[in-house]
């Protein structure tokens, strides 16, 4: 809650949305599952862990005599636990990346932004997961707008409002979403209005460009939450190939 | 331009697992940011149920969870310097979301002295922190909150602002302050007023009927000319007994009883003359006499009581079409379906003989508590009479003594009536209750039938039971003719003795044998008496019980029903000696803890019961599953509101209020036939649903309303219903539950008040019946020919309804005469002619009279006035303010003072629209007064005032929108511009605050509709907030109206615009407006042309701003 006084709106809402993002980006990777949610705490409403957990607790049987082995495993790198925790944020329960390298990624990318961001600059912010070959499968878009004529102080807890919303929804948009193929990776990309110079900040020197290709086929937007207030715009949307396209994959 | 970029590396699911080392320089980015909390709650939480739990159950470790978070809390707090100690004694919970979080409330708590618990517990919080409940909370508030305060979170902040502990009131949720009555509950007074026109109804159909079953009785009179009065006086009386619990509520009811009961007694006499006569004789009269049938309308069927044996033959053994006895064509069907119910005069015999031997049943407590002592040797005499329901109504014919003898509904031979009852002769040819009458008479052809006698039983009762408390001051009541009796402490010499005495008493006095059995218990007793039946007693001595059961089939004993003696057979268990082999444990195990034990106490004959324990009744209800019938809805909540009318006098009737609102119904199986009992219910589903209302209530209004609530859960159709019952559970005492506050609500205030009116008001037109007796004499003399007793009443109510300041408007007579000199042309001709001509008299005649009482009239108003003014002090005396009178009172005082259709208030037709409180036109609201109300009470007016109306409202430019809303420029430009809509369809569609297209579109019907939804909604809310309901509305435009192309063009244009201004800014909106308009498509013409015409635009413009088509699925 305690910012600067001497911000900018613009900076206001930009760090509010930074924040926001990485919450949201996180969301949206737990949601597509590519990382195991864990499965020593399964949740049993999803009837999809439950043979999982039973070859768990028979290969715990057969390997007895490994017992040691795996425990240490288990300490070490966390398996049993799943990549995610439950914490809350804004008031709503929301889940936290384990992994420091993938914490760090996520954070480290959002607060990249967060100059481009203030300055208005950034167009959209996509989570895009995509298959071995690079082809993306499902683009997850924050498509931003940030007023820069706006001048009067950002009321923080409005927009805190408005930004729960879309983790609420998102965590019940799942169904919207397609399924992922096993061995798929994701990136976080951003589409900026204009290519920064390279050289001149050291900000942008942090941005590379994608390897991921672009779709050939007319895409499929499908929206799940659309804010617009002053100063900050903000709308996320799936994008996703016909269907035709998927079916040839 | 675009360009994309990429930050960093991508991670898979396989190289996942063996990054993840603990990478400590990774741990310093830590967010320290805003609104986060992510708090050590959720994780502790987790982590405990992962580890192995050292607790034995989950209640010790939310004990121990809650401990160490209180610990945490107060070290926490310890910790915290410069604390003022504004929440001392303050323990908050929060609830749900709030801003601020919980989080932050709990740093207020810890920094002044407040606490925080993180579980609800009656006992530790004082205050519910939230700042919304869902609906299913709020409705039953008392189980959310259990009567602690609900508020809101500005609460603490302000008290923080304010360096001290605010009070809660104000900042009491509104969702639970507001829970009185919303102004809307009085502009549709539908359920509430529903009884009474059926009450009004009902007497307007009087006439007829009285006229019409006059003649009868006169020809009845001639053929039992002595007995005539004399019963006629004896049921008058009674009627007025039962009046007097009843209907406190409407004198119009008491009106009408009196009536209907004349009627019956003839009827009643008629039965009672020919039953002294032979029985088939008279039942062959009572078949053919047509009479009865006839004139079954409304009146002389509901009331004939207790002689019900000319009803159901007739129809059954003639087979007649007019069935007077389903919910279609009895109109008081359910009150006399409990007239006629036996198992309904079993359940409700407690409260009688509870009230009848108030001391003796409560004296017993005192006596339970010694009846433990082992020492002394108990001694329980069992008393129950002999097939009471037939020997009560033989008792006075001692010819059918020894002749088989049986109590049904009906005594037709083909009938499907059940046999309730069969004396010992019967039984001997195989009679058994439960059995159809035809089957029966298969059995024993000479089998006699009677109907119930209700009156002889509760007699035969009360005298039955007056004998026992004679002998005995420890006696439990079973049943109406079954008793135990402790004789514990009396000492008895010789019990058989005794119990012969007794017996013997019994059948002196009421001429009806009892059988009687003495035990050590009550299972000993019970199981004596069977041994002793009929008419006969034994004795089971202590030495004796062994013996006794060991040859005793194991269902003799009590508790022990079909299934589980079936159950026992298997096992190959018959009698109490078999049952005896088994263990307790494998009892147990097989049966379960409890049956387990019991069957194997009662196998030994060992039974702890003491005497004269009462259950209180936990819940209270009533249910239909006979004569069940319904054609439409109508019907269903015409019966619905007669059977809350009986539960509501049950509920009375116990001094108790509930909480919970159960409705069940039988619905009839998809491939059910017609059922084999007449009009029974056969093969049917049984369902239900339930409310808990956070108040406990008796109030019939409040009933209906929940009922129609639930009955609308069901989604049923009304013509499967073959059964319906409603049950009230979480029972309260009346007198506690009714607590000052409610006395004082503003609801109560309204019914008393309303009440009084409807008394008022058939006074106003009795008055009037008598002052311009000269005109109607020849149409309206009926009533008079009853009138007196009517004036009598009405000079009580006069003297009532004076005293009380708030409903007095005044008698019609006195109606000022200017008023209704200066009436349009066409309001006055039309209320003459309801008047029957005799306005013009009135006004002619009258004028010096009603000077005076006009003067009194006037007082009166002032007085309505000046109440009113103090409850809506915001509103202006002028004429809109009488909008917000809700109070019936006010409306009659509204009649009088714009004289606008007030006749048909007080004239007994029968169409009365009660909920046509507002003004018919728009010229009578006061726009100024309009804009100063506030806002929530205004949007409730719009909302309430009926379409026409508000297309009136909508076009009047003095109280046009554009004054809500302070920026009219949109107003402005479309008033200049004439409403043609080819001119209207420029880019300004949805410019301004006030969319100009609400105008455009006045002249095209639907979508007028459509701006008027959109403007009750408020100007500023999205169409897809709008849309849902208008496409429902539509939908039933859809299929009277020509669909114009215009009108098409003209939605698409509306819409295409809509899309322009959002798409770029809130593509959610579009899309689920298109969603919604793409489901309607499928069953409107007109929406699936309106979509298919403005989907290519809309594909093309999310391509323009997005790169892609919206998905449709």
């Amino acid at each position: 809650m305690q910012r600067k006084e001497n911000e900018t709106p613009q900076g206001q809402a930009a760090s509010v949305l930074v924040e926001f993002l990485e919450v949201a980006i996180t969301a949206v990777v737990f949601l597509k599952g590519v990382y195991p949610s864990g499965f020593l705490l399964p949740s049993l409403d999803s009837p999809s862990s439950m043979p999982f957990l039973f070859f768990f607790f028979f290969f715990l049987l057969l390997l007895l005599l490994l017992l040691l082995l795996l425990l240490l495993l288990l300490l070490l790198f966390d398996v049993g636990k799943g990549a995610f925790e439950r914490r809350r944020y804004m008031n709503v329960v929301v889940q936290r990346a384990r992994h420091p390298q993938l914490r760090y990624y996520i954070h480290a990318t959002v607060s990249g932004l967060l100059p481009f961001l203030q300055k208005g600059m950034v167009d959209r912010v996509a989570v895009v997961f995509f298959n071995t070959d690079n082809v993306p499968l499902e683009k997850f878009i924050f498509k931003l707008t940030v007023n820069q004529s706006y001048g009067s102080s950002v009321e923080g807890v409005d927009l805190q409002i408005s930004l729960r919303s879309f983790l609420a929804k998102l965590s019940v948009s799942e169904s919207l979403t397609k399924k992922l193929p096993p061995d798929c990776r994701w990136e976080i990309t951003g589409n900026f209005q204009l290519l920064p110079e390279t050289g001149t900040s050291k900000e942008a020197n942090f941005w590379i460009p994608t390897d991921t290709k672009q779709w050939e086929q007319p895409l499929f937007i499908t929206p799940i939450r659309s804010m617009s207030s002053d100063p900050l715009c903000l709308q996320f949307y799936i994008e996703h190939p016909s269907l035709s396209e998927s079916s040839v994959l | 331009m675009d360009s994309r970029l990429s930050n960093s590396s991508s991670s898979t699911h396989h190289s996942n697992s063996k990054k993840r080392k603990k990478n400590a320089t990774a741990n310093n980015t830590n967010q320290k940011t805003l609104g986060v909390a992510w708090g050590s709650k959720s994780l502790s939480a987790s982590s405990c149920s992962s580890r192995k739990s050292p607790f034995s159950d989950f209640s010790s470790y939310m004990a121990h969870k809650n401990c160490k978070l209180q610990n945490q809390f107060d070290s926490e707090a310890s910790a915290s310097a410069a604390r003022k100690p504004i929440f001392s004694g303050v323990s908050i919970f929060v609830d749900g979301f709030t801003v601020p979080s919980s989080q932050e409330l709990r740093g207020y708590m810890l920094k002044y002295d407040g606490r925080f618990e993180n579980y609800f517990s009656r006992h530790c919080v004082t205050h519910i922190i939230c700042s919304n409940l869902p609906d299913s909370k709020v409705k039953n508030i008392r189980a959310f909150s259990a009567g602690l305060p609900v508020v809101k979170p500005t609460w603490i902040l302000d008290s923080i602002a304010a360096n001290r502990l605010l009070s809660w009131v104000p900042y009491q949720l509104e969702q639970v302050a507001s829970n009185q009555p919303k102004l809307s509950a009085f502009f549709t007074l539908k359920s509430s007023k529903m009884s009474e026109d059926t009450f009004t109804n009902a007497l307007c159909q009087v006439e007829p009927d009285v006229q019409d079953s006059f003649p009868r009785v006169g020809q009845l009179k001639e053929r039992h000319p002595s007995e005539v009065g004399e019963m006629v006086e004896v049921c008058r009386q009674i009627s007025n007994e039962s009046n007097d619990i009843s209907s406190k509520k409407t004198d119009v009811f008491m009106m009408e009883e009196p009536i209907g009961e004349r009627v019956i007694c003839d009827e009643e006499k008629l039965a009672e003359a020919n039953s002294s006569e032979t029985n088939n004789e008279r039942n062959t009269e009572g078949e053919l006499d047509p009479t009865y049938q006839e004139p079954s309308t409304s009146f002389s069927i509901p009331c004939s009581d207790n002689q019900n044996v000319h009803q159901f033959p007739s129809s059954e053994a003639t087979g007649s079409s007019k069935q007077c006895h389903s919910t279609l064509t009895d109109p008081n069907f359910v009150e006399n379906y409990f007239k006629n119910s036996r198992l309904h005069f079993i359940g409700t015999w407690r409260q009688r003989y509870r009230k009848r031997f108030p001391t003796l049943s409560t004296g017993l407590n005192n006596g339970i508590s010694n009846s433990n002592k082992s020492d002394i040797k108990s001694v329980i005499l069992h008393v129950d009479m002999d097939c009471f329901f037939v020997s009560v109504v033989i008792r006075n014919k001692p010819a059918l003594f020894d002749k088989p003898v049986a109590v049904c509904h009906s005594n037709n031979s083909k009938g499907t009536s059940e046999i309730s009852s069969a004396n010992y002769p019967a039984r001997s040819y195989g009679i058994r209750a439960g059995m159809f009458v035809r089957d029966a008479k298969a059995l024993c052809p000479h089998l006699v039938t009677f109907p119930y006698n209700f009156e002889a039983y509760e007699e035969v009762a009360d005298q039955f039971y007056s004998i026992l408390h004679r002998h005995c001051n420890k006696v439990q009541a079973v049943s109406c003719d079954e008793a135990f009796l402790d004789f514990t402490d009396a000492m008895v010499e010789d019990p058989e003795l005794l119990a012969s005495s007794i017996r013997k008493e019994i059948y002196e006095t009421t001429r009806c044998t009892a059988s009687a059995g003495i035990g050590g218990n009550m299972l000993m007793a019970r199981i004596a008496t069977r041994t002793a039946k009929p008419n006969g007693q034994c004795y089971i001595t202590p030495e004796r019980v062994d013996d006794h059961l060991n040859q005793l089939p194991v269902d003799a004993l009590p508790g022990i029903g079909y299934v589980l003696q079936e159950k026992l057979k298997k096992q190959s268990v018959n009698t109490c000696g078999q049952l005896r082999m088994i263990s307790k444990n494998s009892l147990q195990k097989e049966y379960g803890m409890k049956t387990g034990e019991m069957l194997w106490n009662y196998s030994r004959g060992i039974d702890y019961r003491s005497v004269g324990i009462i259950q209180e009744c936990k819940s209270i209800g009533a249910d239909v599953n006979w004569g069940v019938r319904f054609r439409d809805m109508k019907d269903c909540e015409h019966f619905l509101i007669n059977l809350c009318k009986e539960v509501s006098l049950r509920l009375q009737c116990c001094g108790v209020q509930g909480r919970t609102f159960t409705l069940k119904i039988k619905k009839r199986r998809k491939d059910a036939d017609e059922p084999a009992k007449f009009m029974g219910c056969g093969d049917c589903e049984n369902l239900s649903h339930s409310v808990t209302i956070p108040l406990a209530t008796e109030n019939v209004e409040i009933l209906q309303r929940i009922v129609k609530q639930l009955l609308g859960c069901f989604y049923i159709d009304v013509k499967e219903i073959r059964g319906i019952g409603l049950h009230v559970s979480r029972l309260e005492n009346a007198d506690t539950s009714k607590q000052g506050t409610e006395k004082y609500t503003l609801k109560s205030w309204l019914t008393s008040g309303s009440a009084s009116v409807e008394k008022q008001k058939y006074h106003m037109g009795h008055n009037k019946h008598n002052s311009d007796c000269a005109n109607c004499a020849s149409s309206h003399g009926c009533i008079h020919s009853q009138g007196s007793s009517f004036q009598i009443d009405n000079k009580i109510l006069n003297i009532h309804v004076s005293g009380d300041p708030i409903s007095t408007p005044p008698p019609l007579c006195q109606l000022d005469v200017e008023v209704i000199r200066n009436l349009p042309s066409e309001v006055f001709s039309e209320l003459n002619e309801i008047y029957g001509g005799k306005l013009i008299d009135f006004i002619a005649k009258g004028k010096g009279k009603c000077e005076s009482s006009s003067s009194l009239g006037n007082s009166l108003e002032d007085d309505a006035a000046t109440c009113k003014e103090e409850d809506l002090p915001y509103s202006d005396p002028i004429p809109l303010n009488q909008i917000f009178s809700e109070n019936k009172a006010m409306q009659h005082e509204r009649v009088l003072g714009s004289g606008h259709g007030s006749c048909s208030q007080v004239t007994h037709n029968s169409n009365i629209e009660r909920d046509d409180l507002l003004p018919s036109s728009l010229s009578q609201i006061d726009a100024s007064v309009l804009q100063q109300i506030p806002e929530d009470l205004k949007a409730v007016i719009l909302e309430h005032l009926p379409a026409h109306r508000a297309q009136d409202f909508c076009s009047t430019p003095a109280i046009c929108p554009g004054r809500i809303n302070q920026d009219s420029v949109g107003v402005d430009t479309s008033k200049n511009c004439p409403g043609t809509v080819n001119h209207a369809l420029n880019d300004s569609l949805w410019a301004g605050n006030l969319p100009s297209w609400m105008d455009k579109f006045k002249d095209s019907s639907c979508l007028r509709k459509l701006g008027e939804i959109y403007h009750r909604s408020g100007f500023n809310s999205q169409l897809s907030s709008v849309l849902p309901q208008f496409l429902s509305e539509f939908h039933h435009l859809d299929l009277t109206q020509e669909i114009y192309d215009e009108t098409v063009n003209i939605m698409c244009e509306l819409l295409k615009q809509y899309v322009k201004v959002k798409i770029e800014r809130d593509i959610e909106e579009i899309y689920i407006c298109f969603r919604l308009l793409k489901r309607f498509a499928v069953k409107s013409q007109f929406f699936s042309r309106v979509y298919n015409d403005i989907f290519p635009f809309l594909q093309a413009a999310v391509d323009d701003n997005y790169g892609g088509s919206l998905f449709m699925p």
